[in-house]
């Protein structure tokens, strides 16, 4: 009697490995998306920061415009935030494992 | 990123055509007895024209072009053609031989409404972008 016949037959598994790594190479890792994203972010800080500083020169006259780019880029801090916490909070969990 | 705040832009959009609607009723208002216009006509009524702005785009998932929904945009502001208002004033400098006074086709009371409404307008537009605004802020709170 073949106890260890499921564990044997690892083709399927070894395949999702080699594809795993395969995707890994291919596309960006992590730390790529995650600086990519952030400097959107900051990209809509600055964009916020710059239409401000032109509606008090009197480059730009609409108000909401300015208020519209302020709510953007607030909201992008906001979801990065908690994008960060969820980070931090998984970092604690692994921290927090057993060995 | 920036589909995300696309409901922003449309409100935004709505906003600007609301502003330039009330330059447009500001306007009139403060011309509402001009006899001396362009050329030595009497101001004529403008009124503001919007047009619904499409973008055509590739959609990622599909392949195939669709519309995606870019707010509203003026399309200029046109001179109303309804007639001119005959006032007899025979002291006017601007009287013709039987004292009569061309005077601009300006009802007040149809700009004030015009007014209330271009305001009103505006504030359904904040609206419903603080619910935009909201419903992002709610999404995130899914999170915590």
């Amino acid at each position: 009697m073949n106890i260890n016949a499921f564990v044997n037959n690892t083709k399927i598994s070894n395949n999702l490995q080699k594809n795993d790594i395969a995707t890994e190479n291919n596309g960006s890792n992590f730390l790529d998306t995650l600086n990519e994203k952030l400097n959107e972010v900051n990209d809509k800080q600055i964009e916020a920061d710059d239409i401000t500083q032109k509606f008090i020169k009197g480059e730009e006259t609409d108000v909401h415009k300015v208020m519209v780019s302020t709510q953007e880029a607030k909201l992008s801090l906001e979801l990065a935030v908690q994008i960060r916490n969820k980070l931090v909070e998984a970092y604690q969990e692994f921290n927090r494992m057993q060995i | 990123m920036n589909d995300v705040f696309a409901g922003m832009r449309i409100s935004s959009s709505g906003l600007t055509a609301e502003r330039l609607r009330m330059d447009t009723i500001a306007s009139n208002i403060a011309n509402a007895t001009t006899t001396r216009g362009e050329n030595g006509q009497p101001y004529i009524r403008k009124i503001a024209v919007f047009q619904e702005n499409l973008q055509r785009e590739i959609d990622k998932t599909t392949g195939t072009y669709k519309d995606s929904f870019k707010g509203v945009s003026a399309v200029g502001i046109v001179d109303d053609a309804s007639p001119l208002r005959r006032v007899y004033d025979p002291s006017h400098p601007d009287a013709d031989k039987e004292g009569y006074v061309t005077m601009p086709n300006v009802n007040i009371l149809n700009e004030m409404a015009d007014m209330i409404a271009s305001t009103r307008a505006y504030e359904a537009n904040v609206s419903s972008m603080t619910a935009v605004k909201n419903m992002f802020s709610k999404a995130l709170e899914i999170g915590k």
